[in-house]
């Protein structure tokens, strides 16, 4: 099988890679052109990934199980680095600066790449198994994805605008310099959180009323629900920090980070570290 | 916030609970102290962590009730705190919100309108002036949406066209819906239940064993009788499909009758039964011979006695094995009339001996097979429409705080140096990019009629 979903994801997973490297050379040298094919590839990438993704599904279907391709490890990280390119992608196109795509592009390869070297990560399609056969599944798995992706973009503007240095006194040329503004990270940061709070929010919501279809309750204190909610508070905390003097740029940076750093470990330090409810997004 | 200087400012405690720097802090305590549950593992019993944790830490777990973290008294108060923060920031907010919603965004000056954050002017010479208002107002009308009017004391009039001024309801609706969530949840676990039950196949019960306590007995009101239990697998060896054949019987009717699975479940009455685990349970039956030349056949399930009293024979079932060399095993605890008592292994198709009372008798394992016993989850919750309203509301809530934003455009025609001044003004507290857009597109068009665009 040449043209099968497995291989175009693992070739998006290397299209991705050299997408990352060249925002990077674009960002380091100053080559408008790079930045433009950088753009071209990662959408080329996008495409390839999607294609992917429909051929897995409908491979899913080929084999009789006939499921979303969102049911374990593998299928969401393959989505995660897609909606992490797609919500990118569009800022992009928005603030028509690519040095972002630098700080971006990476979470969507790295993804990739867990996903498609890891020994941990199976990537053979899987039948689902009678708690996971609802259609809240995908509805689920894709707004907690949504939010997740736009997390980890904010972590990139957060990362980039504490490099930026201090707002009084930010860095004045070099690379630094060609980073956005202050004023324009801050405020694509909080549009971004406020977009993954969202649906994070509506993730949590639709996760809880899958849970009381299938279990009866709508929470149950599992470390995975549990973790949700601290990443919840985290963001809240970015959100309403922006309310009171002195909380702004620098602190609500460093919560972009530790917000995501708490994003990961739900979705991962939960599954590996911890046991409970979520055990079957650990294969 | 801008209610800095409160007039209730006097009362210290007052201002405390009504910052959103407390309600910060909340948050970050919330976060930080939520992960204390997700390492200790919760609902263990006191042994456990005595053994785990050494001396020590059990002291603080058992202090802190950290085997029950969420609901703790410490955390309940925080989630107390938490909330009666929000109820006071409501309220404290709420005479700056009113003030902001019942203003008349139409009683304004052209001074005022030379001093919004979006503004153009034009000096027009007099004209036809009729048409040239025509114009402009139809322009307005179709960039801005409908408008209210105003005549002004110098003879001018102001237009006003207004939307989404409403939306500064929805930082009410958002936190409101978070306190009606903390509502359902606490009014569902005061009126409603949790419970288990486990039945075989055939078997019919009444009443469940609460979950938090399972010698506590649950009266359901009615009863329900599991009819049949499927487990079906995939060729990968994975579970496909657990299935109940549930039967709900009130005042002695069968009156409902479902197919339960595990993301499909049966509501009566308020009582909804979750199709939540299964387990085999094995049964055989054996054909005792005695000494008098009398036979019989005795069906034996598990977890039961079965007893002939003629012979004074009791029978149990200790252990099954489905397959030992191609046959099905079976270890089985006899008793007799003088209370002594022996276990022996049982294989289909051979006979064996055993005395009892010192007598004589002869045992053959004739049939071994697996019943299913499903196990079900059962909850009343009425407080769960509570939370997903509340879930709703924080939901809308949100999309409205982020996004519908209160837009305001005027346009103001009256007498000026050239003789007619026009004044274009706008404000909007979200959305800017999109605000910008109308009301460049309602400046150009204006800057068309007057001449001055090129």
């Amino acid at each position: 099988m040449t043209f099968s979903s497995s291989y175009l994801l693992s070739i998006t997973t290397f299209i991705y890679f050299g997408a990352a490297a060249l925002y990077l050379i674009h960002w380091v040298f100053r080559v408008e052109k790079v930045g433009l094919v950088a753009s071209m590839v990662t959408a080329a990438g996008l495409i390839c990934q999607t294609v992917g993704i429909g051929l897995r599904w409908m491979e899913s279907y080929r084999l009789g199980y006939g499921h979303a391709p969102l049911s374990n490890l593998y299928e969401s990280l393959v989505f995660f680095a897609w909606v992490t390119v797609l919500v990118y992608l569009i800022i992009e196109y928005k603030t028509k600066n690519r040095v972002i795509g630098a700080f971006a592009t990476p979470f969507a390869t790295l993804a990739m790449a867990y996903a498609s070297f890891s020994p941990d990560v199976q990537d053979n399609i899987q039948p689902l198994i009678p708690a996971l056969q609802s259609n809240w599944l995908i509805a689920h798995v894709i707004t907690c994805f949504l939010g997740y992706a736009s997390f980890a973009v904010a972590c990139g503007l957060g990362i980039m605008y504490l490099m930026r240095g201090n707002e009084k006194n930010p860095a004045g040329s070099g690379l630094l310099a060609a980073l956005p503004s202050h004023k324009v990270l801050d405020e694509l940061m909080h549009q971004t959180i406020v977009f993954g709070f969202l649906w994070l929010s509506v993730g949590i919501i639709t996760g809880a009323v899958w849970a009381n279809q299938a279990w009866g309750t709508y929470w149950s204190w599992d470390p995975k629900e549990t973790w949700s909610l601290i990443t919840w508070f985290v963001y809240a905390t970015a959100l309403h920090a922006r309310f009171v003097r002195g909380w702004q740029g620098r602190r609500i940076a460093f919560l972009s980070i530790i917000g995501f750093i708490s994003v990961i470990f739900t979705y991962f330090g939960v599954n590996f570290l911890l046991s409970g409810l979520h055990s079957y997004g650990a294969s | 916030m801008k209610n800095k200087k409160n007039k209730s400012g006097a009362n210290p405690i007052w201002q405390f609970f009504s910052s959103v720097r407390l309600a910060i802090f909340l948050l970050i305590i919330l976060a930080v102290t939520s992960i204390i549950g997700t390492i200790i593992p919760q609902g263990e019993t006191l042994q456990y962590y005595l053994n785990n944790f050494g001396p020590g830490m059990f002291k603080a777990i058992k202090l802190l009730r950290l085997d029950d973290t969420y609901h703790s008294w410490w955390y309940l108060t925080l989630l107390g705190l938490f909330s009666l923060n929000l109820v006071i920031c409501t309220f404290n907010r709420l005479p700056f919100t009113l003030k902001l919603f019942k203003r008349d965004y139409l009683d304004v000056t052209p001074d005022y309108l030379r001093r919004v954050t979006y503004r153009r002017e034009w000096n027009v010479a007099s004209g036809d002036m009729a048409s040239l208002r025509e114009v402009l107002l139809s322009k307005l009308r179709e960039i801005a949406g409908p408008f209210r009017e105003k005549r002004l004391d110098d003879g001018g009039t102001v237009f006003l066209a207004e939307r989404g001024k409403w939306s500064y309801w929805g930082l009410y609706g958002l936190h409101i819906s978070i306190l009606i969530i903390f509502a359902g949840a606490v009014y569902g676990s005061l009126t409603g239940f949790k419970g288990r039950i486990m039945l075989l196949e055939g078997e019919t019960t009444d009443h469940a064993m609460a979950a938090a306590d399972p010698s506590q007995k649950i009266p359901l009101g009615f009863a329900v009788r599991c009819d049949r239990f499927f487990v079906d697998f995939y060729d990968t060896g994975a579970p496909k499909e657990f299935r109940s054949d549930l039967t709900i019987i009130d005042n002695g009717r069968e009156v409902m009758k479902k197919s339960i699975l595990v993301n499909d479940p049966l509501t009566y009455k308020g009582v909804t039964f979750y199709q939540s685990s299964y387990q085999s349970i094995p049964e055989i039956s054996v054909k005792v011979s005695a000494p008098s030349g009398a036979t019989r056949t005795l069906v034996i399930p598990a977890f039961q006695r079965v007893s002939w009293p003629e012979a004074g024979l009791t029978m149990g079932l200790v252990k099954f094995l489905s397959n030992v060399h191609g046959v099905p095993a079976a270890r089985i605890w006899i008793g007799d009339a003088t209370g002594r008592a022996d276990a022996m292994w049982l294989f289909q198709g051979a006979t064996k001996g055993f005395t009892a009372g010192g007598k004589p008798y002869r045992v053959e394992l004739l049939t071994a097979s697996e019943r299913y016993m499903t196990g079900l989850q059962v909850k009343k919750d009425p407080g769960v429409w509570i939370v997903w309203l509340g879930c709703t509301g924080l939901i809308l809530g949100f999309a409205i705080v982020f996004w519908v934003g209160h837009r305001r455009i005027w346009l103001y025609i009256g007498p000026g140096e050239k003789g007619t001044v026009i004044l274009l003004g706008g404000q909007t507290n979200k959305n800017k990019l999109q605000f910008e857009k109308d009301f460049n597109a309602l400046a150009d068009a204006i800057d068309k009629v007057t001449g001055e665009g090129r």
